[in-house]
């Protein structure tokens, strides 16, 4: 190795394989390196200049945009189109008794609260809602709800000390009134595999009544 | 080599004026044939951890058993040997052929041997230690967390020693005694390597210790998730580029034989390149609750870096002008032209990354996982294993055992890495565009847990492709070793050792060149000045002044960092405080760094991004006033399971997470997160805790939160003895919340056969054993402290302010509170929080 580490290049005439031309030489040697004089290309300084001209061009154009260009802004716009896409048609769901029970034999809406259920609730409550870690909801005998409008509440402010969570931090009031319907469409549907009850059994759904005068406290 | 070239160097002749007295030198291969060594060894290492971290994803258990692929065994889960894996590829085997290439390199272009041979060998030796340390504290769940600077501070010092006091001392004080005028363009980039990587290192690493093994950072949230990223993109910048680039411009033309392309276009792609690097760290956090403003400039300097990297490429390959004959039958050359392809990739695709619409897509993703592979294993892992072909018949002074096998290396490396990219590229563009995909009717397509695990099964043929692609790259790698082996294996029975002689460089030096006439007129004088200038002329007299140089690379390097780190540290609105966050209680901090000690991280990103679908998924988008008591932050950088920014929304249940850890791929079908059983297992250190507590109440003096803390009834912060108790307190609660839903029973790991007094096994009326709970979950258990850390995970932000200031009432008045149910007694005392 020793002998080809530093060994001077020979000269080559340019129509021989292209060797060392000579004359583009800087003439710095180190350990047998040579350097070529040749100038940066061009394109790649154009390219440079183009993205730092592109800089400042951006940055003010974000910035006066008010916040309308940064992702925040889009987020926003994104969120009233697709609220209007999901909700355009409903309108803002009151969570009445009367309300819940509409959607939970709609089957569009059943589908949509079954989405909703699917995407937040399976964790806790089985895939088929037939309880896991939390209470069978196919079943006639429930823990926090006596009326129909009890199971937005629960689901909106949470239960049972805080194991079933405020979903209404989480969802939109509709997702709230319509993942309610489609819990109380499932009452009596007893899956296969649930849960034991929890809680009492309580009387089918009823629509528009006042709650019964001697309904009594909740329990865990 | 010989010495007719060396002993005369072309400028010392004559500048002196007297004829120069002829010194002679040897140089010491010796410590280069260690580093050489250890970066095969240490190759083999990190490429065998990444199979089977790359086995542990498709495969959670040994298929056919219910063995996990873990073995059960904390120390080889995938959150713990991942960063081991990271760390192995990086620190050891890219480390030790940096070493490698800048010890044999530099003395060679300084025409002198290394300044101190002791130096050299505390270099080898200690980083050696350093990866030890690592490949021990690991797997102990020892880490800071932070990316690539996971090793706990009384390393991270070890570091600092090792690099700077012996590695950058050696380097330094060899150049100054260098005897060739003037500095290579490999050194530059070797000064470059050496500064920035210390000043990376010291600042990303500025913890406050609670024991040998435990620290937090100073910094916090925004803070701190800003540092790790400044530091950790400029680890790949000068860790895994400047040092490779320099050894490329060594390697590449001594091999080839040709003159590098263009001497001013390294002048021009160096220094923008140490210059623009720097300001790219935020890419890494587009779309976070890092402000905007910085996001866009971590955007737009990656934009701007694309050309300056690429002028390495570009340089190197057109040295290989009138040379591509060799290239088709040299497989050193072979290796050379693959890494620079390979590079050239890898830093277009980085800017591409950086774009915040391509990393809306790609962020989290498999993507990132390809992109940082085809950076490591095609730009570092092909130009060190080159590299180890040239060395090894100078070093070994003999004739490389198998060019057959050389070349069999070659192809078996080039089919695995693409065998490994091209599936994972797939994996993660497949599970970004599944993870955003929505419906017509505005829901995601693939929602909740079970649209989570069908993105995942979608990807799973890509990881066993993945897996075949790693075996070919290490099967190469192992042809590699052999080779090399056999080379060393043929060595003389004692190295010869040449002596070179060369002039001492004079005091005085007169030829630097002279200022060119412009080449254009009839313009300005600016222009005229600017024509002038883009010369480089001026940059010839810097070549020869290290000092000089070296300091105009840390003034380049620190200011474009403090450019960005000014403004985020100084500007307030950076972090608008939200009044309902409060620290963790002393409860949560230990989950919290089970949490941290069990990389987590490294499957779960704790960051909502302002995106339509992941808002629809996780939940509000995750704000920068949210983090201000998270040290070190948690952000990650990849989901290979869910976001856990506000999982104390979504799963508060106690029970829920203890089925998942006791058996994650049961309790949510198709997971692939491995069982963490030790947990339930093993006991709470509750002794640490008031001493961390200390520590974080250091880190934020004159929070009014110490004064008065919701946690504790609006008391102050509990501290000492009294933070001990709190802790229990709480971990009482949640394990009465866990006994309670769990059947109003304790959660039962192992049984036992029932024995009476007589010590007779007690059978029941059909004899059958008696069964009863022999191990169960505790309220001192490692899970219930992690589960108070995931039940508090996101919630502030929706949490009601104390009502009244003033009137020292607890605050009560929580969105929780409302809540009729809320009526259990089970242990709450003294802890409050609507759970």
């Amino acid at each position: 190795m020793s002998e080809q580490d530093n060994k001077p290049q020979a000269p080559q005439t340019p129509d021989e394989t292209p060797g060392v031309q000579e004359d583009l030489l800087t003439g710095h040697v180190y350990d047998g390196i040579q350097e070529y004089d040749n100038p940066t290309p061009a394109w790649m300084t154009w390219i440079f200049i183009a993205f730092a001209v592109f800089t400042p061009i951006y940055l003010i154009f974000t910035l006066m945009s008010d916040g309308g260009l940064t992702p925040h802004g889009q987020l926003e716009r994104a969120s009233v189109a697709n609220l209007e896409k999901k909700f355009g048609e409903l309108g803002e769901l009151q969570p009445d008794a009367a309300t819940i029970l509409k959607y939970s034999t709609d089957e569009q809406w059943v589908a949509f609260g079954e989405n909703v259920f699917q995407t937040h609730c399976i964790s806790c409550h089985g895939a088929s809602a037939g309880g896991g870690s939390a209470p069978n909801l196919t079943d006639d005998a429930f823990i926090n709800v006596k009326d129909i409008e009890d199971i937005v509440v629960v689901v909106r402010d949470g239960a049972n000390n805080g194991a079933m969570p405020a979903w209404g931090n989480r969802l939109h009031p509709n997702e709230v009134v319509l993942v309610s319907s489609y819990v109380a469409s499932l009452k009596g549907t007893d899956v296969a595999n649930g849960k034991g009850p929890e809680g009492e059994v309580i009387p089918d759904w009823s629509a528009g009544d006042a709650p019964e005068p001697d309904a009594t406290e909740q329990e865990q | 080599m010989d010495t007719a070239l060396a002993a005369n160097p072309p400028e010392a002749a004559g500048s002196a004026g007297t004829a120069p007295q002829l010194e002679s030198f040897s140089y010491d291969d010796a410590v280069v044939r260690k580093f050489l060594f250890a970066m095969v060894a240490w190759a083999l290492v990190a490429f065998l951890v990444g199979i089977i971290l790359a086995i542990q994803l498709p495969f959670p258990v040994i298929p056919g058993t219910d063995i996990p692929t873990n073995l059960g065994l904390e120390y080889l889960t995938f959150g713990r040997i991942r960063p081991l894996h990271t760390n192995a590829a990086i620190f050891a085997f890219a480390g030790n052929a940096i070493f490698a290439g800048i010890y044999y390199s530099t003395q060679r272009l300084c025409k002198t041997r290394m300044f101190s041979d002791t130096l050299s060998n505390l270099n080898f030796w200690g980083w050696q230690l350093i990866i030890l340390l690592a490949a021990i504290t690991l797997p102990m769940g020892v880490t800071q967390s932070k990316e690539y600077a996971e090793l706990e501070w009384p390393i991270d010092i070890l570091i600092a020693v090792v690099w700077l006091g012996f590695f950058g001392v050696n380097f330094f004080m060899t150049l100054m005694r260098r005897r060739e005028r003037h500095m290579y363009v490999a050194l530059w980039f070797y000064i470059a390597t050496i500064v920035t990587v210390t000043v990376l290192h010291v600042f990303n690493n500025l913890v406050v210790p609670t024991g040998i093994l435990k620290s937090y950072p100073i910094y916090a949230g925004v803070q701190d998730a800003f540092m790790q990223w400044w530091y950790g993109h400029n680890a790949v910048a000068f860790f895994l580029t400047t040092p490779f680039l320099g050894m490329m411009y060594y390697f590449l033309p001594k091999q080839a034989e040709r003159p590098v392309f263009s001497y001013r276009l390294s002048i021009v792609h160096f220094w923008s390149l140490v210059f623009i690097y720097i300001w790219a760290g935020p890419h890494h956090l587009q779309y976070t609750a890092l402000p905007d403003w910085a996001a866009s400039l971590g955007m737009l300097f990656s934009l701007m870096l694309w050309m300056p990297s690429w002028g390495g490429m570009v340089n190197f390959l057109l040295t290989l002008r009138g040379a591509w004959h060799k290239v088709a039958s040299d497989p050193i050359l072979k290796f050379f032209v693959v890494a620079t392809t390979f590079y050239g990739m890898a830093t277009f695709e980085g800017p591409m990354l950086s774009i915040k619409s391509v990393n809306a897509l790609s962020h989290y993703t498999d993507w990132t996982i390809a992109h940082v592979h085809s950076g490591a294993l095609g730009w570092n892992g092909f130009l060190a294993f080159g590299m180890a072909y040239f060395l090894a018949p100078r070093l070994f002074q003999a004739k490389l055992f198998s060019r057959k096998l050389a070349n069999l290396h070659f192809w078996l490396a080039t089919f695995g890495i693409l065998l490994y990219i091209i599936p994972i590229y797939v994996a993660g563009i497949t599970q970004g565009l599944m993870w955003r995909a929505m419906t017509d009717t505005g829901v995601l397509a693939y929602q909740g847990p079970t649209g989570f695990i069908q993105t995942v099964e979608a990807i799973i043929p890509m990881y066993v492709l993945r897996i075949l692609g790693g075996l070919a790259y290490m099967a190469g790698a192992c042809i590699g070793a052999y080779n090399l082996y056999r080379t060393w294996a043929a060595r003389p029975a004692k190295y010869d050792v040449p002596v070179y002689q060369a002039a001492p460089l004079s005091k005085h030096y007169d030829g630097d060149p002279q200022r060119p006439a412009p080449t254009i007129s009839g313009v300005t004088n600016f222009a005229l000045r600017l024509n002038v200038w883009s010369t480089g002329w001026w940059h010839r007299r810097w070549e020869r002044l290290p000092m000089r140089f070296t300091a105009w690379v840390v003034i380049a390097v620190v200011v474009a960092s403090l450019f960005e780190i000014i403004p985020t540290f100084v500007i307030r609105s950076n972090v608008p405080t939200i009044e309902t966050v409060e620290p963790y209680t002393p409860l949560e901090l230990a989950g919290r760094d089970i949490y941290i000690a069990e990389g987590c991280y490294n499957c779960h990103s704790q960051m909502i991004r302002p995106i339509l679908a992941e808002v629809e998924r996780y939940g509000e988008y995750s704000k920068p006033g949210e983090f201000v008591y998270d040290h070190p932050f948690q952000w990650g950088s990849r989901r290979i399971g869910p976001d856990l920014a506000r999982v104390g929304q979504s799963n508060p249940q106690a029970l829920w997470h203890v089925l998942h850890f006791d058996n994650p791929g049961e309790h949510v079908p198709g997971s692939i997160m491995p069982p963490y059983k030790w947990l339930l297992e093993q006991e709470l250190d509750t002794e640490s805790i008031p001493v961390r507590v200390r520590a974080i109440m250091a880190l934020h003096p004159g929070d009014k939160h110490w004064d008065k803390f919701s946690f504790n009834d609006g008391k102050p912060y509990p501290t000492g003895d009294e933070a001990v108790e709190h802790a229990k307190t709480q971990a009482a609660k949640i394990h009465a919340e866990l006994e309670e839903q769990n059947d109003n029973g304790p959660y039962v790991l192992t049984w036992k056969e029932k024995v009476d007094e007589d010590g007779e096994v007690v059978k029941d009326k059909n004899g059958k054993v008696v069964m009863v709970p022999d191990k169960v979950v505790e309220p001192g258990s490692k899970v219930i402290a992690l589960i108070a850390y995931l039940q508090r995970l996101g919630t502030d932000l929706n949490r009601t302010p104390a009502a009244d200031d003033e009137s020292g009432e607890p605050a009560e008045a929580t969105a929780e509170s409302d809540n009729k149910t809320a009526t259990t007694t089970l242990g709450s005392v003294g802890v409050k929080g609507g759970r």
